[in-house]
């Protein structure tokens, strides 16, 4: 099976509120795969569930490999050194952290700080560094870059990917749309319990069948139309302009952000 | 296993130090409040120089173990340090043992350097065995770390915690019998001290009674307050 994490009909209720509803989906090894839901969408339960954190109340998950995992709002005592924390984690799990990872996430500067004063962003890499631990082949990050400005995102991004080139499975769970289309393979919308989409991102409007805007400048000027079938569209702009002798200058074909196909598929399931 | 608990322990109680709430509750206050109210005590009644080890002693342990502790506790298990331990399969009772020895061994040096200063500072007696005395105050601390530790799994929000420490603190000092003798109370409230360890404590240091009559309340308010313990962990497990 070269599914890293298999997840089929995973049910979870609080009380008498069913958040997870039959959930399904399966991230391929050395893959980053992002859950994208709203908030209280289930994706933090589903990611404890899975990660064995919190019981589910039927379903099926099968996890193949080690699992890291970096929670979405976890901590730690505001007088410990991240090195202290490195070791006391690793000394749990009986492993060592790899040098290179000290070294790749930057923390080597911040070894000897106290964790209160550390900024959003390095707390994160701590965190990711502790979720790096025993070299697990799989990582489960819930909301990883939440709270980071844009250059620590940026940052946290590259290390995210260089931690796939080098193999690993990351499972990820966001609300952020823009972040979910720059950094990942593969994406599941959760939506009431449920995931209402698996695939790539540029999958995403085939499946919703959203509009596109394609813009055409010659030399007589722009332009532009709005078309649910934009290969037709297309070719009957192009060959009108063929028939009137006008030279295409440019051309541009807009298929809308992540975030307006997200919005248009809850559109269209709630209709 | 074993290893990540004995680090833990250790990191404890190097953070404890470094931990100002620790530092005033289990030295600062406790120490400042000896050479206060020692002066005043010895001062004005010269015959509480018999029991000023023993009730200076039970004002440092209540103090740590009822002030002290429970934010350190709450601050664990009610925020997002928990997570963290459940993150990387910590089991949560590993951090409140370690919290617990920690506070146990800074408290009992407390107690220790209370024990040295006080026959310099001003003429204390010794008691007949130090040995025993030290062995009574392990006694009472544990009852009393027990309390405060149940009490910062039970009120997780810092603002309540505050109030209810209080709650369990004032009571302890007031009704313990170091301040003045129970017997001067109304019956009502020098009944109500029996409830707090302080009071047995006390009497267990200050060598009234016999041994046993003043060590099963102790033990007996502590296998309570760790059986609480126990299962507000699981249900902080559970959740």
């Amino acid at each position: 099976m070269r599914a890293a994490v298999q997840v089929r009909d995973l049910r979870k209720s609080y009380g008498t509120r069913e958040v997870l509803r039959g959930l399904d989906f399966q991230v391929e090894k050395g893959e980053i795969f992002a859950l994208l839901g709203v908030n209280g969408a289930g994706k933090t339960t589903a990611l404890e569930c899975l990660e064995g954190l919190r019981r589910y109340d039927s379903g099926q998950v099968h996890i193949q490999g080690r699992t890291g995992i970096q929670l979405q709002s976890a901590s730690l005592p505001a007088a410990i050194r991240p090195l202290e924390a490195v070791e006391w984690m690793a000394r749990w799990k009986k492993t060592r952290l790899d040098p290179a990872v000290w070294e790749a996430l930057d923390l080597a500067p911040l070894s000897n700080r106290m964790y209160g004063e550390l900024s959003t962003g390095q707390k994160r890499r701590l965190h990711l560094a502790l979720a790096l631990l025993g070299d697990p082949e799989i990582l489960f990050l819930d909301e990883p870059s939440a709270g980071l400005d844009v250059e620590a995102r940026a940052a946290l991004h590259g290390q995210i990917r260089r931690l796939r080139d080098r193999g690993k499975t990351i499972l990820l769970a966001s609300h952020d749309m823009a972040e979910v289309e720059s950094l990942c393979d593969r994406l599941g919308i959760l939506r009431e319990g449920r995931v209402a989409f698996q695939g790539r991102a540029s999958d995403l409007a085939e499946k919703v069948g959203g509009r596109c805007t394609i813009r055409v400048r010659t030399e007589q000027g722009e332009e532009v139309r709005e078309t649910e079938d934009v290969g037709r569209t297309l070719l009957e702009m192009l060959e009108a302009y063929r028939r009137e002798g006008r030279t295409v200058l440019d051309l541009k074909v807009d298929r809308g952000t992540l975030e307006q196909q997200f919005l248009a598929m809850a559109g269209k399931e709630v209709v | 296993m074993r290893n990540g608990f004995l680090y833990g322990l250790a990191l404890q109680w190097r953070l404890d130090i470094r931990s100002r709430t620790m530092l005033v509750t289990c030295y600062l206050v406790p120490l400042i409040f000896f050479g206060i109210m020692g002066g005043i005590f010895t001062s004005l009644m010269p015959e509480t120089r018999e029991t000023l080890i023993s009730s200076m002693t039970v004002m440092g342990v209540s103090m740590g173990a009822l002030i002290g502790v429970p934010p350190s506790v709450a601050e664990t298990y009610g925020g997002d340090i928990r997570r963290m331990y459940r993150a990387n399969r910590i089991p949560l009772s590993a951090g409140l043992v370690s919290m617990v020895l920690s506070a146990f061994a800074h408290l009992l040096l407390m107690g220790i350097v209370l024990l040295l200063a006080a026959p310099v500072a001003f003429g204390a007696w010794m008691p007949t065995s130090i040995p025993q005395h030290i062995g009574r105050t392990a006694v009472f601390l544990a009852t009393s770390l027990a309390l405060g530790s149940a009490v910062g799994l039970a009120v997780r929000n810092q603002a309540k915690l505050t109030m209810v420490s209080q709650l369990f603190f004032l009571p302890s000092i007031l009704l313990s019998g170091i301040l003045f003798p129970p017997e001067l109370l109304p019956e009502v409230l020098g009944k109500a001290g029996r409830i707090f360890p302080s009071y047995w404590g006390y009497r267990l240091m200050a060598g009234c009674g016999s041994f046993w009559e003043n060590v099963w309340p102790l033990l007996l308010i502590g296998v309570v307050s760790v059986a609480v313990c126990g299962f507000l962990l699981r249900r902080l497990e559970a959740e």
